[in-house]
């Protein structure tokens, strides 16, 4: 930081050179995204559970009402995943798309399992691929087309939003194969330790970990994953240093589908119905995934983001949302829930400025 | 693309008006009054128009035009705005929500107070300000991306709108804004006021962008803000001016939302309205990453938008069919623009 160019105020305030313990307290706060998100979480618990004690709440906020509500980041946590991955890409990279896509997927699966009796796995399978088809199609317009993102997700938000509804002429599916997925988000309590621990739902071990580990892996442990980081930073570098852009960039929608396709799967589940609407209806699964992206550290310009920061902005949100919903009588809390979601993005943004402005990073 | 000399990557920065290094004679600094793309969608709107009046003779009548030109108007008027904020690089997705709160606010007035017609009109357009005031603070002086922070304030003016509502919907709306509506009174010798209202500022707007300094600033912030900062231009100011010019067109477009419906204001209103306004602005030709745009091809993609959603509807489609075609209309005229430009850069 002392290497900082002049600027206004060189080096004023709190952060001289020797720096004090709350300076670098609160340096850590605002540049690692992870441990803010830590210490909220941390937040959230506590004032809930203070809450909770002062019968402030319609239910008791306890460690089982946190384990149940988890099931709710299984679509944020892979939704946010899935944006992590085309944000990273660079370039206004976005996928508005994805919410259509667990609509659409979700009426695929719908139809392979629900009406067309084939076994689970090869419908999950189809419907990841599908998933993935319809990534590919973003992927293609953006990559290789070199269409803005967004207006390429906008266009196929619209088609695949349209084609979901028309495709079973806007009615569900749910018939009995479909109705008894249901127990995919039903809680299980863990084996060996879980005698003590509160019963975790089942979904969280089926899609939400796997999806996590390997996305992981992919985006810090393969070639692919470094290359995704430097196109991402800087596309043109990137080219000159022939990495292979184009391809890198489409495979990232491509994964984001996949992706899609999975939720669609947990979603049918766990309305035991495969719904037209599932992905987009009230604000959709786009925005609330964006958002948590956003809030888990991942730049909207590319480059920079990791797993554990969207992952903990999820962890951080279901709490938190979970705690509205006791917190209020009838569905105020769920029109509350809104205005925590949309507090908590526009605070973390101007906090990427702040971060941005005060730690060095683009201005 | 092998990386050759002649064919670098663009490193990003979205030439809009290319630098004169050779200019030639017709390099004027404006570009022409109507361009390219703009004459597409009125090819496209008019071989939509015809094919529509072949396959539905209802089409051509009065009685099918007049509602279409009715229902274009809110989302041409607030694309006008929306056109403005593109223009200067962001975006404004709450939009949508934005409407909602006005709407509802209105409405209950209405109902309470029985507002006489001006003051509803004002009472909206300040709230529509004011909400567009907070997205232009925080974009123009948190310096945070556009798309983020409009995510975020469309999430609180979607619990603010829920609030006033109040779980239940606006029942028994005077016919205060018949003016604007569907409805005879909303007409004059044939042309709907909301429509007639939506061209004059359509108008004005097209003017103040392409010929007054002030206008052309919005473009070279969107070409480089911080060439345009250099240059003099009050870059914070001028992208607070565009979005609270936004709030105040959806005021005015909230009150002809409400003269449209029936006598009941639903919870849903507003729903999906941001995304119809950014389609009909792409589709009109406005480049997404700034510096490049017109107000007509906002109005002509507005009404090409329109002209799908009704045109599937008197052809007894499935309704949800129209979004489809919006995809696809989006996707064939972003996708035309972007060669025109490649081959435009190219020659």
């Amino acid at each position: 930081m002392t290497t900082t160019p002049a600027l206004d105020k060189p080096s004023s305030g709190p952060s001289g050179n020797t720096e004090s313990v709350a300076a670098r307290v609160i340096r850590a706060l605002l540049t690692q995204r992870i441990v803010l998100l830590a210490v909220l979480i941390g937040v959230v618990v506590v004032v809930f559970f203070i809450m909770d004690s002062g019968g402030y709440l319609t239910a008791p906020y306890d460690s089982d009402y946190m384990a149940s509500s988890l099931i709710n980041a299984v679509p944020l946590v892979m939704l946010g995943l899935a944006e992590l991955l085309v944000i990273l890409s660079g370039r206004g990279g976005i996928d508005l798309s994805v919410g259509a896509i667990v609509s659409l997927a979700g009426m695929i699966f719908g139809f392979a399992y629900g009406e067309w009796g084939w076994p689970l796995w090869l419908a999950i399978v189809l419907t990841a691929a599908f998933g993935g088809l319809c990534g590919a199609l973003n992927g293609f317009l953006i990559a290789y087309i070199k269409f803005p993102a967004l207006i390429a997700t906008l266009a196929t938000y619209y088609a695949y939003k349209s084609l979901a509804i028309v495709i079973n002429n806007q009615r569900p599916i749910s018939t009995p194969p479909i109705q008894e997925l249901f127990s995919i988000s039903r809680s299980v309590e863990l084996p060996l330790i879980g005698g003590g621990l509160p019963d975790v739902p089942l979904g969280i071990f089926t899609f939400l970990i796997p999806t996590v580990i390997v996305v992981w892996v992919l985006l810090a442990r393969t070639t692919y994953g470094r290359r995704l980081y430097a196109i991402g930073t800087n596309d043109t570098a990137g080219e000159w240093a022939g990495l292979p852009v184009k391809d890198t960039r489409f495979k990232a929608y491509v994964y984001a589908g996949v992706i899609s396709g999975l939720v669609a799967v947990v979603t049918v589940a766990q309305f035991a119905s495969a719904r037209p609407d599932a992905g987009v209806s009230g604000s959709g699964m786009a925005l609330p995934a964006i958002t948590i992206a956003v809030l888990g550290g991942v730049a909207i310009t590319g480059g920079i983001g990791r797993v554990a920061g969207v992952v903990l902005a999820a962890l951080l949100i279901v709490w938190l949302n979970a705690g509205i919903l006791l917190a209020f009588v009838g569905n105020e809390g769920s029109q509350y829930q809104l205005l925590a979601l949309g507090t908590v993005l526009v605070f973390a943004a101007l906090l990427n400025g702040i971060t941005n402005r005060r730690y060095g990073g683009s201005r | 693309m092998s990386a050759t000399v002649n064919e670098r990557p663009d490193p990003g920065v979205p030439a809009s008006e290319p630098p004169p290094v050779a200019p030639r004679p017709r390099n004027r600094v404006l570009p022409s009054p109507v361009s390219g793309q703009e004459f597409v969608l009125i090819g496209v709107i008019a071989a939509l128009w015809i094919i529509l009046a072949f396959a539905t003779p209802a089409f051509f009548t009065a009685g099918s035009i007049q509602p279409l030109l009715v229902s274009t108007a809110p989302i041409a008027l607030v694309g006008i705005g929306m056109t403005i904020i593109i223009i200067t690089g962001g975006i404004d997705v709450s939009v949508g929500a934005a409407i909602m709160v006005c709407s509802v606010i209105t409405a209950k007035l209405l109902v309470d107070q029985g507002l006489a017609l001006p003051l509803a009109v004002l009472v909206s357009v300040i709230v529509g300000a004011v909400l567009g005031l907070v997205n232009g603070l925080l974009i123009a002086y948190g310096r945070v991306h556009a798309i983020i922070i409009t995510f975020g304030t469309a999430n609180i003016f979607l619990f603010l709108g829920l609030q006033i509502f109040g779980s239940s919907t606006v029942n028994g709306i005077p016919q205060t804004f018949d003016v604007f509506g569907r409805g005879v009174a909303g007409r004059t010798l044939g042309v709907p006021h909301a429509f007639l209202i939506t061209v004059v500022i359509a108008g004005i707007a097209w003017w103040y962008l392409r010929h007054t300094a002030g206008g052309r600033h919005f473009y070279a912030i969107g070409g480089d803000a911080h060439a345009a900062r250099l240059a003099g231009v009050r870059v914070q100011r001028r992208i607070l001016l565009a979005y609270v010019v936004t709030g105040l067109l959806v005021g005015l477009a909230s009150c002809f939302v409400i003269a449209q419906g029936t006598s009941t204001l639903d919870q849903s209103v507003g729903n999906g309205k941001e995304l119809a306004v950014i389609a009909a602005v792409v589709i009109g030709g406005t480049s997404i990453m700034g510096g490049r745009g017109s107000v007509l091809g906002t109005l002509l993609g507005a009404l090409l938008v329109q002209t799908v959603t009704s045109g599937v509807t008197q052809l007894g489609w499935n309704s949800q069919l129209s979004d489809l075609f919006v995809g696809v209309f989006i996707i064939v005229a972003v996708g035309a623009d972007l060669i025109r430009e490649r081959a435009r850069r190219a020659g």
